[in-house]
């Protein structure tokens, strides 16, 4: 109420504030990377971005944004990293078996849809609360994963018996750019679409502003949060298939490696939006700024074991910020 | 009346005098005076918003008042707290008061006061446990055990351990804020035995109710309150429930409602034999295009539940809902839209609208679908959409893109009632449309209910403002204790008669004649 009866008095300034709070996320990602640039001599070469890119940023970006839809309806999917796992199980062992390779991805988002579909009847038919509902989706997927790799085992495509589109997935490059880098791309772009242009999306949001509003509209909220947990699981699988074909190995539970880099993301990529809605350039600029930070202090030669401690300065610079920007619009 | 008490004391228990408070620009109180005397029963009785629940947080040191004066047992107060107040030996017993559901009745009774094991840190169980017992058993006749969680209690079971708290405590005053509200008849008359023990040991009690023949069985004095002003103090006995009702209405109110002439049309919607034991039952009505009808009866008679049913949030036990002359039975809100049911609820910031969407995304939300190509939002369809109702309903906002959160009450509900316009609803089901709404808005929200019914929509407006709904509808329904209790042309009632079948007390003068 304030901020709207003083707008007058002080609108330059309130204007200003605006604009900041609109770019704080690329203010910050500028900074950042000048500091590094300063800092380490071979942070800013062609190598260096190319792999900040390719080994950063693309399984990350994926899997960020999958959490960005959870997070948009109001929820979380701590079990993002079992979706990963179950696709990359399913694919390795499909291909192993020499089944062909597109009938082989396809089976793995399959199989990380299960985790989705599992989250689904956990938190829309039963009740229970996204955030418990996909912790416990994330132990049992952990104790599956030991059952089925008896107690923990990889699975090793032996390099010989790799498939060439196999291999084509993960270090293939088209016009020079990455296919890993090609399918994050291409995720972003439909995700961004789907969160801000469809009626699907519109939904989301809603519920994660106000679910109730949303079933008294008469929308059938419980569909619209099955299919947005089952949405996550697949978008995670797509990660897995990257992953798995990058790396030509399954290895059990590594998928959960992901989980807590992407929540930070996406709450940097909400806390420093304008809205400060769930969105997917803002967790794509999160994404970016934790990669580069991770490998920027890794080039300053910084001990790898304190590279956690840079993450975690960054969260709190982050809302550092975002809460002296928002007492300044309060106070203006 | 101030006259000596048995006990020494001289003058009344509470005296407010001249008590005005504001909220923005709107005035809850203006120059408000009450005196309880010691060892009686008052009432306090008023339309909602007439300032009661205004006038008890100012005593309970929950809000502070900008002019007037607080004296309590003869000593002035400048500054109440609720921790001075609690110090005072004053409780509030309300239904809604927050006990913590996982505590137990034992802890939940002695939180923040626990007794100590003398020189020691440590609880005093086996004290608390006695204690408990006693007073339950002096004053209720029962035997509750201590280690029973909260959440196990019926609302009367919650409501006993409430005012246990208090009288645990060597209590000068209880309040109670519309006690029966939410209780079944033979519990009601538990409390009210316990009101008159009470007295009979010299306590205090301000009873806040709408029943009005529980202010006529229960009390020695009452307040009638009228937007924000003390109307009148009368010794019980000297008055009547009849009376009483007319001091709580304004009579005066009758440009604020729109010339309605609409002409009656088909049958829109038929409700028959509607039940659900403990809610509602046996409710038949019909509801016509072109009509408006008033549904009203306080907290607990079912009102609620039957238009929550209607519109699919609840499952009725039997009967039948017809639309269009066609059976439906709705399961959920989203199959009561598709049968052209539209739901503006009483708890605006809650369901009505969300506060942090903007004004289209508000307006689309209930008719996504028209707006939607193979799953595409066609967002400037959306905007156009958004302000033709901004302009057609006089919405006061920045922009179709401004949030909600930034709209005034009025306009939060004129959004609400948008959002159905949008879906092309035909049956408006509108839950205290105008509660928490200015007067400009409140004149526009019953234009525009006018204009719906004039179009041929249906309308169902459940109030539990009188003059409104005697202003805005053609018929009235009224339910008592969950049944249709009167069926009145609104034409051919006035405030008084509607006002005893909502109470009941047409019924109790029956009983008593």
């Amino acid at each position: 109420m304030t901020l709207v009866s003083n707008v007058s008095h002080s609108q330059s300034h309130h204007g200003l504030l605006r604009r900041f709070a609109r770019y704080a996320l690329v203010v910050a990602l500028v900074a950042v990377f000048a500091a590094f640039s300063a800092a380490a001599p071979s942070f800013l070469t062609v190598a260096n971005l190319q792999s900040i890119l390719v080994n950063n940023f693309t399984l990350l970006a994926i899997v960020s944004v999958a959490m960005t839809f959870a997070v948009a309806a109001g929820g979380i999917d701590l079990s993002v990293g079992t979706a990963i796992d179950f696709s990359s199980f399913t694919f390795v062992s499909l291909v192993l078996a020499g089944q062909p390779v597109p009938l082989a991805a396809l089976a793995g988002i399959g199989g990380g849809a299960l985790v989705g579909g599992f989250n689904a009847v956990l938190i829309s038919g039963i009740g229970i609360s996204p955030f418990l509902a996909t912790l416990g989706t994330l132990f049992i997927g952990r104790s599956a994963q030991q059952i089925l790799t008896n107690g923990g085992n990889p699975v090793y495509l032996p390099p010989a018996g790799i498939p060439e589109s196999f291999r084509f997935l993960g270090r293939g490059v088209v016009a020079g750019v990455p296919v890993p880098l090609i399918a994050a791309g291409l995720v972003i772009a439909v995700a961004a679409i789907v969160l801000t242009k469809s009626r699907f999306g519109r939904v989301v949001t809603a519920t994660g502003i106000e679910a109730n509003v949303v079933r008294y509209s008469g929308i059938a909220l419980k569909a619209h949060v099955a299919v947005t947990y089952l949405l996550v699981s697949v978008i995670a699988a797509i990660a897995g298939l990257v992953l798995t074909s990058t790396v030509t190995v399954y290895i059990p539970s590594s998928g959960n490696a992901f989980l807590l880099n992407a929540i930070g993301a996406t709450f940097i990529g909400t806390t420093l939006s304008p809205h400060g809605r769930p969105n997917i350039a803002g967790t794509v600029l999160g994404v970016l700024l934790l990669s580069i930070v991770s490998n920027g202090l890794l080039l300053t030669g910084l001990n790898f074991y304190w590279q956690q401690v840079g993450t975690g300065l960054l969260i709190f610079v982050v809302l550092a910020i975002s809460f002296a920007n928002r007492k300044a619009v309060a106070r203006a | 009346m101030a006259s000596p008490q048995e006990d020494g004391n001289i003058g009344p228990m509470i005296r407010l005098t001249g008590i005005e408070k504001s909220f923005g620009g709107t005035k809850a109180l203006s120059g408000v005076s009450l005196t309880v005397e010691r060892g009686s029963v008052h009432g306090l009785v008023g339309q909602n918003g007439a300032g009661k629940s205004t006038l008890i947080k100012l005593l309970a040191g929950l809000l502070r008042a900008d002019a007037g004066q607080i004296e309590i047992d003869g000593v002035v107060h400048d500054h109440l707290t609720p921790h001075a107040v609690d110090a005072l030996g004053i409780h509030f017993i309300h239904q809604d008061r927050l006990l913590v559901p996982t505590f137990t009745v034992g802890e939940s009774l002695f939180l923040g006061r626990e007794p100590r094991i003398a020189g020691t840190p440590f609880l005093d169980r086996r004290k608390m446990q006695r204690r408990a017992a006693e007073v339950l058993d002096r004053y209720f006749g029962l035997r509750l055990p201590t280690s029973t969680l909260i959440a196990e209690l019926s609302t009367a079971e919650k409501q006993i351990v409430q005012i246990t708290r208090a009288l645990l405590h060597a209590p000068k005053v209880l309040v109670f804020d519309e006690p029966t509200a939410a209780l079944v008849r033979r519990e009601a008359d538990m409390l009210f035995r316990l009101i008159r023990r009470l007295r009979d040991d010299r306590i205090t009690v301000i009873y806040i109710s709408h029943y009005l023949g529980e202010i006529e069985d229960l009390c020695d004095t009452v307040t009638v309150l009228r937007n924000g002003r003390d109307v009148a103090t009368k010794p019980v006995a000297e008055t009547s429930a009849t009376e009483i009702a007319g001091l709580m209405v304004n009579r005066e109110i009758g440009e604020l409602y729109p010339k309605r002439t609409a002409a009656l049309g088909a049958t829109l919607l038929r409700v028959e034999g509607l039940s659900t034991p403990g809610r509602y039952e046996d409710v038949s009505f019909a509801l016509r295009r072109g009509e408006v009808l008033g549904l009203t009866g306080l907290l607990g008679s079912g009102v609620k539940d039957l238009v929550r049913t209607l519109f699919g949030l609840e499952q009725p036990a039997s009967g039948r809902v017809e639309v269009d002359g066609k059976t439906v039975w709705t399961k959920t809100p989203a199959q009561a839209a598709r049968r052209r049911l539209a739901l503006v609820p009483e708890d605006r910031r809650r369901h009505g609208v969300a506060l942090d969407l903007s004004v289209a995304e508000n307006v689309t939300l209930a008719s996504l679908d028209r707006f939607t190509r193979f799953g595409l939002l066609n967002g400037g369809a959306e905007t156009a959409e958004a302000n033709q109702l901004i302009d057609r309903l006089q919405i006061k906002t920045d922009g179709s893109d401004a949030l909600v959160r930034t709209l005034s009450g009025g306009n939060q509900q004129k959004v609400a009632i948008a959002k159905w316009l949008s879906r092309h609803s035909e049956i408006y089901l509108l839950d205290e449309p105008t509660v928490g709404v200015d007067v400009g808005a409140k004149v526009e929200i019953y234009q525009l209910i006018a204009d719906l019914a004039a179009r041929g929509a249906g309308v169902i407006v459940l109030s539990s403002d009188l003059p409104e709904l005697l202003g805005i509808t053609d018929r009235i329904l009224v339910l008592f204790r969950g049944r249709i209790a009167a069926a009145l042309d609104t034409s051919e009632t006035s405030v008084d008669a509607v006002l005893a079948d909502v109470t009941g007390s047409s019924e109790a003068l029956r009983h008593v004649g």
